[in-house]
């Protein structure tokens, strides 16, 4: 491997005969003049001047080649390999032209790929196309994880790409962007196995109700570990929800926004009526019964209520609207109270007020991952309102701390969620936007931090996208979201335009604390995901099941003629509780025969349905 | 324009004159019938015979007996007019078995050192070019040479007819020649460009009404089939008295038709040496064997190369005093 050609202090092509290079591998130039320069292969290139066969203007056929082939010649070893190398630091003077150029050992760029130890770090997975430098690796960075290669399962052959998680305290906050299938949410997975592994306290925000850890995935044999006891899945509604006379006014404004968009007579109307410490139901009747006194139209009539009341229960429930209908009447009018009722009645109904959020606050106390489970809207509602919650608890603790005053301690802790463009949009407000926002801006400082994949980057906040410090880019087909790319990481043209074609799991990591984008490759995940069945697997699967289960009901009864259909379906309803008609039943059997499980055959009597032998 | 117009006129008018005189000249001999012609080929020039392509068991078996080697050599000029100039010439001899490294060798010559003292100019034009095909010949028969005695190869191929050597190097030639012999290596020479003209000696002789000059080139364009040969028999080779065989040959589907010479004591390997040059010919091309234009392709170097070597590696001063020529400082 030589330089050849026009070099310059930060650009260089080397030329080889016999060594083909591969895009992110790194080489060292044997300048003479000059220490020994480090580079990455930016761009590589293989060239046989032979090929396209023409020589002179001829078209050359294959057959003449085989020919040449036979007698020993393969033209496929005039091929000359050519890699564009972009030097990591700029040279003093542009390299020298005809200098040596060799492959590093591990201990030259060891620090250059891993910035931290095993332990203290996030195994995510291998820096692609370093396995040359891998083979005198410390014995610690061997043998930490599997990949996916087309063959199957792979033992690690490179260097492993360690994320030093404690530089999220001066980098914070990560990115995971790809599109549909490019690795994200596998790779997503594979982040959180780690942080399990590291007991860092994290909450998930899973609309896919894929972020399940407790499947071994089935490919890994030695597989010891189990994320059994380190997290756990909660369903908003079910097992957590909002304790109403924990709210304040504002996050029931939120709430109830996130329900649906609030009017400003409508957040008038909470802030007048929603007094602190007001149960679910205090506050419901409250404007149940302001709504009822409106409906009268008039004091009078309320009097006129009140008067002929039945009896004494109904008079003292109408003393009472009338009391509400005189101090709000004016200041809540009625079409803003009946919205915040059907909002109210909503999220109820969604039961989301019925729980609490002390199950994820004592499992992040204990360094759990914690998977808040539901559909998009009610995570929406829901995170806004935890987050908050959360946040200003380790705020509070922190802020006391400072103060020197007694507080309960709530640990750091990391918000982890997919689709989080619907979380924090560009472009118009969402509810749980702002708190967002307000981590990604001032987290850091407070110990809590973000990571939030998307595909869709392009759609995310910008204000969020700009304070993530890391990025993990998978591939990305849409050219805004490339472009987004481009404006918001520091990969490099070349790079960019690689984005369409990356293979699943491939992905750049731009990240701030290594000051340069990695090609890595994410590690086989420990654990497998609920959703990996292909779903026309499932259709062929289900069907196969039915057909069996069909076939044990009427196997004792076969074989079966035509005129005795009536007879068994009558028996079947006795034995199974199974109702069919008889067009049902017949269709079943046509069925049946169809996929060879039975026949059927023509008997002077008329057909007969029988077991094949 | 008008200008350019008049004198493009000029110009036009002396090309269409040199059309009409040769197709006057021509027409009578151009216009034989091809029947006829190929009649009279079978009967006073030679047998001509169908060609089947080798198949891969033959060529397997070269390559276990050595491979075959393709020679050629490439010349440069760096400079200006006489004798400010300097001739560069390398040779190649590159065996199809890759393991069998190159054999490159490079010579050069200028004016400004030749032996002699330096005569009338006219008389100069002559002796340089004798001398540059002197040169030329003489790296490639020694590369070929060296191929011979270090890789023992079944074939070797040399690019252009073998008279060449005998005329311009033949001492080496000749010990090339018994070298092959003795180690039982085919010697052959391919010819892109045939300038004998042994049929239109032969027609002449034979009709007395024909009387113009013809080669064989333009008398075969067209009349062979693709793959046909002949094989021309010795009593009419003019080259047989130097002791080479030959034949005549269309490789490929373009209508010109090709030479080659082979050492006259390997004869007998005329048609397989025939087969082999037919197989290694792609159909779409010139008519030439893949393998010479790959080592015609690699024998030569190109003027920036060459321009970057004298730069490099002679002093700048006398490299500008000699070598720069003012049409090389135009642009």
């Amino acid at each position: 491997m030589q330089i050849v050609g026009i070099t310059t202090q930060q650009e260089v092509f080397i030329g080889s005969k016999t060594r083909n290079f591969r895009i992110n591998e790194f080489l060292i130039i044997e300048d003479p003049y000059q220490n020994d320069l480090m580079g990455e292969v930016v761009e590589a290139k293989a060239f046989n001047r032979y090929i396209p066969l023409n020589i002179a203007g001829d078209f050359v056929d294959s057959s003449v080649l085989e020919s040449l082939k036979t007698l020993g010649y393969n033209i496929d070893e005039e091929t000359i390999y050519i890699a564009k190398v972009r030097l990591l630091n700029e040279a003093l003077y542009p390299v020298q032209t005809g200098a040596d150029v060799r492959l590093p050992e591990f201990h030259e760029v060891k620090d250059l790929m891993i910035k931290t130890k095993k332990e203290d770090g996030l195994v995510l997975g291998v820096i692609k196309n370093t396995d040359d430098m891998a083979i005198d690796m410390d014995e610690e960075y061997k043998n930490l994880l599997y990949t996916f290669e087309e063959k199957g399962l792979c033992p690690q052959r490179e260097i492993p790409y360690i994320l030093d998680v404690k530089s999220m305290h001066h980098y914070p906050h990560i990115g995971v962007f790809g599109g549909s299938g490019s690795g994200k949410s596998f790779g997503l997975r594979v982040v959180l196995e780690e942080l399990m592994k590291q007991n860092i306290p994290t909450i998930v925000l899973d609309p896919h109700f894929e972020m399940d850890f407790s499947e071994r995935a089935g490919y890994l044999e030695d597989n010891t570990i189990d994320f059994k006891d380190k997290f756990k899945c909660l369903q908003v509604g079910f097992h957590v929800g909002v304790k109403f006379e924990d709210l304040s006014s504002q996050d029931l404004k939120n709430l109830l926004d996130a329900a649906s968009h609030l009017t400003d007579s409508m957040n008038n109307v909470v802030d007048v009526l929603f007094k602190r410490k007001d149960s679910f139901s205090s506050f419901y009747n409250k404007l149940q019964m302001l709504t009822e006194a409106q409906e009268e139209g008039s004091i009078d009539r309320i009097d006129n209520r009140i008067n002929y009341a039945d009896h004494q229960e109904e008079k003292k429930a109408w003393e009472k609207r009338k009391e509400l209908y005189l101090s709000y009447d004016k200041t809540c009018p009625y079409n803003s109270v009946k919205g915040i009722i059907w909002r109210l009645k909503r999220l109820d109904n969604e039961g989301i007020f019925s729980k609490d959020v002390r199950e994820i606050e004592d499992g992040l106390q204990r360094g759990k991952l914690m998977v808040i489970q539901g559909n998009t809207r009610i995570l929406q509602v829901f995170s806004t309102y935890l987050l908050n919650s959360l946040y200003h608890k380790r705020r509070d603790y922190k802020d006391a701390l400072y103060k020197k005053i007694h507080s309960e301690y709530f640990p750091p802790f990391i918000v982890v969620t997919d689709e989080a463009h619907n979380f924090a949009p560009k472009g118009y407000d969402s509810p749980s936007k702002s708190i967002l926002k307000e981590i990604s801006q001032e987290g850091r400082k407070y110990g809590a931090f973000l990571i939030l994949a998307t595909q869709r980057p392009t759609l995310l906040d910008e204000t969020i996208t700009a304070q993530l410090n890391t990025k993990f880019i998978f591939r990305t087909v849409r050219a805004s979201d490339i472009q987004t790319i481009k404006e918001e990481t520091d990969l490099t043209v070349e790079e960019t335009r690689r984005l369409p074609y990356l293979r699943t799991g491939d992905v750049f990591i731009s990240s701030a604390s290594m000051g340069r984008t990695i090609f890595a490759r994410i590690r086989a995940a420990i654990s497998s995901s609920p959703h990996t069945e292909n779903p026309f697997d499932e259709l062929k699967n289900k069907g196969k099941e039915d057909d069996e289960k069909f076939l044990n009901v009427i196997k004792s009864k076969l074989p079966i003629n035509d005129t005795e259909l009536l007879d068994i379906i009558m028996e079947i309803e006795k034995e199974t509780g199974i109702t069919f008609t008889l067009d049902s039943l017949e269709d079943r059997l046509k069925q049946m025969v169809e996929k060879e499980y039975i026949k059927k055959e023509e008997t002077i009597f008329g057909y007969r349905y029988k077991i094949i032998s | 324009m008008i200008f350019i117009y008049n004198i493009h006129n000029d110009l036009k008018e002396k090309i269409v004159n040199l059309n009409n005189s040769m197709e006057e000249r021509y027409r009578e001999v151009l216009s034989i019938d091809k029947l006829f012609l190929r009649r009279f080929i079978e009967e006073y020039i030679g047998k001509i015979t169908s060609l089947k392509k080798l198949d891969n068991k033959y060529l397997a078996l070269y390559e276990a007996k050595g491979g075959i080697v393709g020679v050629d050599g490439s010349t440069n000029r760096m400079g200006g007019a006489y004798p400010h100039f300097v001739d560069i010439f390398q040779g190649l001899a590159k065996s199809t078995i890759i393991n069998n490294k190159a054999i490159f060798k490079s010579d050069l010559y200028t004016p400004l050192f030749s032996e002699k003292e330096n005569n009338i100019l006219a008389e100069d034009e002559k002796e340089i070019a004798e001398q540059r095909n002197k040169l030329l010949a003489n790296i490639e028969v020694e590369v070929a040479l060296e191929a011979v005695r270090k890789y023992k190869p079944y074939a070797i191929l040399m690019d252009g007819s073998l008279i060449r050597y005998n005329i311009y190097s033949y001492d080496s030639w000749i010990n090339l020649r018994d070298e092959c012999e003795n180690q039982g290596v085919l010697l052959v020479g391919v010819i892109k460009d045939i300038k004998t003209s042994i049929i239109g000696d032969k027609l002449k002789e034979v009709y007395s009404n024909i009387n113009v000059e013809v080669y064989d080139r333009e008398l075969l364009f067209g009349q062979l089939q693709y793959g046909e040969m002949i094989i021309i028999n010795d009593e009419v080779n003019k080259k047989n008295k130097e002791g080479y065989s030959s034949i005549f040959m269309r490789s490929s589907l373009q209508p010109t038709v090709i030479g080659m010479d082979i050492i006259d004591s390997q004869k007998e390997y005329l048609e397989e040496m025939g087969r082999l040059v037919f197989t290694l010919t792609p159909e779409n091309s010139r008519g030439v064997p893949l393998w010479l234009d790959i080592v015609d392709k690699e024998v030569q170097i190109s003027d920036a190369i060459m321009k970057g070597l004298m730069e490099r590696y002679m002093n700048r001063d006398l490299y500008e005093r000699f070598f720069v020529s003012e049409r090389a400082k135009r642009n």
